[in-house]
């Protein structure tokens, strides 16, 4: 690898960090106009019910509303969704979830926009709802979905199946078998931006411009044509900085947007179209709650042999990205194919299956699946240690996935594509003090460590994967470069300035890139999948190298030198071995223009072919993985049951750093937002309804349930990368939850097998150890 | 019925008529053109919307207009002083307490209300000065590193 990077690597400043210091960096909302309309939902009052009748008439004749809208009032297709259209803007005949809209108003303001709304009567004949996806899959529950256009079978949206040797045979053949159910719960992103759109049509070309935050700005405007009656070309979808993502603004953004969108169309008005919080934890997108159940075969000298697993998944009402058939499998898929977890296990068998509910739908969320499906790994690997009495650490090393071996998903790993897991257990063990053991007192308080390892492949590749991009260069030698990647706090505006810098030896201040707009930049694919830093990465640094070479050409006829002899660097063009012959680029970059040299590139980048085979689940879905190691203390009071996290040290091999403060911002985030997952949140669900909408009740982790976030940046780099990287952006919450289960059992001798680890669930975990008569 | 509203803010007065009705944080953002303060639950429990209030540090979401009548106030927007970043803001940018940015306005008030009432606060002080602001991107970690480096600046001079 080339090594003397200018500003790759580097610690440099946000671009984005001076104006959100001073509060001058506006958010979607921040943009609100005076002349706008409001728009506002009635949403389902039963999550499940057949809709018998609305009546708006009343609201219709409330001064100050401008437009009434339900199911029969609508511009084109009612229904939309990233993988099917499955999800109404307007719920016709049924409401499936209490976010399902049955009537939209737009109104001269708020006030009377709500009071519209409390006009509105619906007629409701109640349903059964199911909270349950092992209810709702059984054959004689109520079919969520009449007709659902792509579900496999009743409420069974779809299975997914891997199979690899000869699991029967080597479950009959194992010295030791671990079996073991596992439950996650279905959680909020919590982004602190809640969802809102600003629709406005166009008058001069008949489309429609749509603002929202968001993370895809081209699948918006392709899953929301139809429903408009507009043509691609004519939406155009873009967003400032985003208040957060994590996953749920690819979906929740086409909500606002249609909803928005309609009213708009239908009063020719600008519409601004805001969810407060208490909607945005009822009716957008959540984590998949997971039932796992986890058999593990292994040698008695800690081989494992064969796993075995069954993953029933909360779909939800809708598909979102819970995954169809082959090849958009998505979540659904990756919790067969992490069933494993990074572990070379040469027998397997994975069945997981997404099961309608009357919940919020389950959409993606930071680890698309992973999460689940480490967990449940994990978790059997330190009850495998203890039944074996082998060291967690020691019996990881013994079976962990090294150059050559084959995943359960028939994936050959290979070390030019960064494999640096091993390194990671090293370093997090050193730092832990893994084989000191901790002080325990005579009190009621307990101390336990432990430990949890992941994978997560980089990129969506089988949904879709590349990215296109503009570069060109300016007169004064300066660079632009536009992308339809979205920031959302992540830094990856920050990230491609220095790729772009680097790739073409400019300074860092010279580069400006634009960003999340379908006016101004070619597709990019979602900014999901941990894949923006890489993929558009690749396509930035592929347009740069095109205007690089152009100018390294034009910059030899004037030197008189072979291009290959040269070099650029700081925005100066030279001879290389004589630094002092330098031009400015801007006057290279002027002598092309005059030479009928174009200034301006596409840059375009997709991974190798990805594949997984429906019949089998074999295949290679990613082109490089990114690997890591939680390692945890705590504290467990047995009297109260209360759980505090004391220390938390998390290595990421991430292939190279573009920029070393930004990835330890998404390691620190991410074991935070894992940290939340693993004690304090879940979305308490009775027959459909949210129990605690609120951030009153439905709790995630303030300053005071952290510890001290330590992070170990290990690199082992992707070829395949830009300057080496792999993704960054969702893998560090991934092995946190089962690294501190792991850690309260080491701690209290009890396995609890159910997150959040909550003072309620541990309390009952200790006073049924000690009603039964055991412990340590 | 319109009444009127007096406010000082950020060094500006501020006589507008207001609907009585109206929260402080819809004021600042909608009549003084002031978004920076931002809105993230609407029921005083994320922090988004802190401003310092006579002082003292406050949810503007809670607070009726009204009841600012005659008030001090400073946002986020006040907190530079002639084109000069406040200390806290050079600290966010450089320690990477800024990732998506919109618990930030409220965070700076947070840390900007501990200082200037505890010139060297601890770090569990720190910590509980910004508990009732929340950030989803960081896990805090850059945040408290932020306010310790302007305490220990400030104990160095």
């Amino acid at each position: 690898m080339k090594s003397g990077y200018q500003i790759v690597g580097k610690r440099v400043n946000r671009v984005d960090a001076l104006a959100k210091a001073l509060g001058k960096a506006k958010f979607t909302s921040d943009f609100k106009r005076q002349d706008m309309l409001i728009g506002k939902a009635l949403f389902a009052k039963f999550p499940h019910a057949i809709i018998k009748g609305v009546d708006t008439a009343k609201a219709e004749q409330l001064e100050g509303v401008q437009a009434v809208l339900t199911a029969k009032d609508l511009p084109g297709r009612n229904g939309y969704g990233i993988l099917v259209p499955d999800k109404p803007v307007i719920a016709e005949k049924k409401t499936k979830y209490e976010g399902d809209a049955v009537a939209l108003v737009a109104a001269v303001s708020e006030e009377i926009a709500k009071k519209a709304l409390g006009l509105i009567e619906v007629e409701y004949e109640v349903l059964p709802a199911y909270d349950d996806p092992r209810q709702a899959m059984k054959d004689d529950a109520i079919h969520i979905h009449e007709a659902h256009p792509a579900a496999d079978k009743g409420n069974i949206l779809t299975t997914v199946a891997l199979d690899s040797g000869d699991v029967e045979k080597a479950f009959r053949e194992a010295d030791i078998i671990i079996e073991n159910s596992y439950e996650t719960p279905m959680v909020d992103h919590a982004y602190m931006e809640t969802d809102v759109c600003m629709a406005e049509p166009d008058p001069l070309t008949g489309g429609l411009t749509l603002c929202s935050p968001q993370q895809a700005v081209y699948a918006t405007k392709r899953c929301l044509a139809p429903v408009f009656g507009i043509p691609q070309n004519k939406i155009r979808t873009f967003c400032p900085i985003v208040g957060g993502g994590f996953g749920g603004k690819e979906d929740s953004v086409l909500d606002v947007s249609a909803m928005a969108g309609v009213l708009a169309l239908k009063t020719k008005r600008p519409v601004y179209f805001e969810l407060d919080r208490e909607e945005v934890f009822r009716t957008t997108g959540k984590r998949h709650a997971t039932y796992i159940k986890h058999r593990m075969a292994a040698t008695k000298d800690g081989k494992i042999t064969a796993v075995d697993v069954e993953t029933i998944l909360d779909k939800g009402a809708y598909t979102s990205m819970g995954g169809l058939n082959n090849p958009l499998m998505a979540v659904t898929q990756r919790t067969a194919m992490y069933a494993g977890g990074t572990y070379f296990i040469p027998n397997a068998r994975a069945r997981s299956h997404s099961v309608f509910t009357n919940h919020p739908y389950s959409c993606a969320f930071r680890g698309f699946g992973a999460p689940q499906a480490m967990f449940a790994v994990e978790c059997q690997i330190d009850e495998l240690a203890k039944a074996l009495n082998m060291d967690p650490i020691e019996l990881r090393l013994k079976n962990i996935l090294r150059h050559g071996d084959r995943t359960i998903f028939g994936q050959v790993m290979k070390e030019n594509r960064g494999l640096g897991l091993e390194e990671c257990i090293t370093k997090v063990k050193g730092r832990m003090d893994w084989d000191k053991s901790l002080d325990q007192g005579n009190g009621p308080v307990k101390k336990g460590k432990g430990i949890a390892v992941f994978m997560y492949g980089t990129g969506i590749p089988l949904l879709f994967e590349g990215a296109s991009c503009y570069v060109n260069l300016e007169l004064d030698g300066s660079v632009s470069v536009a992308v339809a990647a979205t920031e959302m706090g992540q830094g990856i505006v920050t990230a491609l300035t220095q790729t772009a810098a680097e790739a073409l030896g400019v300074r860092y201040e010279d580069v400006n890139v634009t960003y999340s707009d379908t006016a101004t930049a070619p597709d990019c694919g979602p900014t999901v999948g941990s894949r923006a830093a890489v993929v558009v990465g690749n396509a930035v640094l592929d347009g740069c190298n095109k205007l690089r070479e152009r100018m390294l050409s034009v910059a030899s006829k004037e030197f008189k030198k072979d291009p290959r002899d040269m070099d650029i660097k700081q925005g100066e063009v030279f001879i290389v071995g004589k630094p002092e012959t330098t031009m400015p680029l801007a006057a290279i970059v002027s002598k092309a223009f005059i030479t009928q040299v174009p200034l301006a590139a596409v840059g375009t980048w997709y991974p190798p072919q990805p594949s997984f085979r429906a019949e089998d689940g074999q295949g290679e879905p990613m082109h490089a993985y990114t690997f890591g190691v939680q390692a945890v203390e705590v504290e467990v009071d047995t009297e109260t049951g209360e759980l505090s996290v004391t220390r938390s040290v998390l290595a990421c091999d991430v292939g190279k750093a573009i920029n070393p403060s930004l990835v330890e911002g998404q390691m620190e985030g991410g074991a935070a937002m894992g940290i939340g997952w693993a004690i304090l949140e879940e979305g308490f669900m009775n027959k459909g309804v949210m129990e605690n909408a609120s951030f009153h009740n439905f709790l995630i982790p303030t300053i005071k349930d952290l510890p001290e976030l330590e992070s170990i940046i290990v690199e082992h780099p992707n070829d395949l990368g830009p300057y080496g990287a792999k993704g960054i952006g969702e893998p560090p919450l991934i092995a946190t939850a089962p690294a501190i289960r792991n850690a309260v059992c080491n701690a209290l001798g009890i396995s609890i097998n159910t997150i959040p680890l909550t003072a309620v669930r541990i309390l009952a975990a200790v006073k049924n150890q000690q009603a039964v008569g055991g412990g340590n | 019925m319109a009444a009127n509203l007096n406010l000082k803010v950020n060094g500006q007065e501020y006589q507008i008529k207001v609907d009585p009705a109206k929260r402080l944080l819809d004021v600042l953002r909608e009549d003084l053109g002031l978004t920076g303060t931002k809105e993230g639950c609407g029921e005083g429990e994320c922090g988004t919307c802190s401003v310092i209030l006579n002082g003292k540090l406050v949810n503007s979401c809670l607070v009726l207009a009204l009841q600012a009548d005659k008030a001090d106030i400073l946002t986020v927007e006040g907190l530079a002083e002639n084109g000069k970043l406040h200390p806290l803001q050079q600290a966010f940018m450089k320690e990477g307490a800024v990732q998506c940015g919109y618990c930030t306005p409220g965070m700076l008030l947070a840390a900007k209300a501990l200082l200037d009432s505890n010139s060297s606060p601890t770090k569990e002080e720190i910590k509980l000065a910004i508990s009732g602001n929340i950030c989803r991107c960081t896990g805090y970690d850059q945040i408290i590193r932020a306010v310790e480096s302007v305490v220990k600046a400030r104990e160095r001079n």
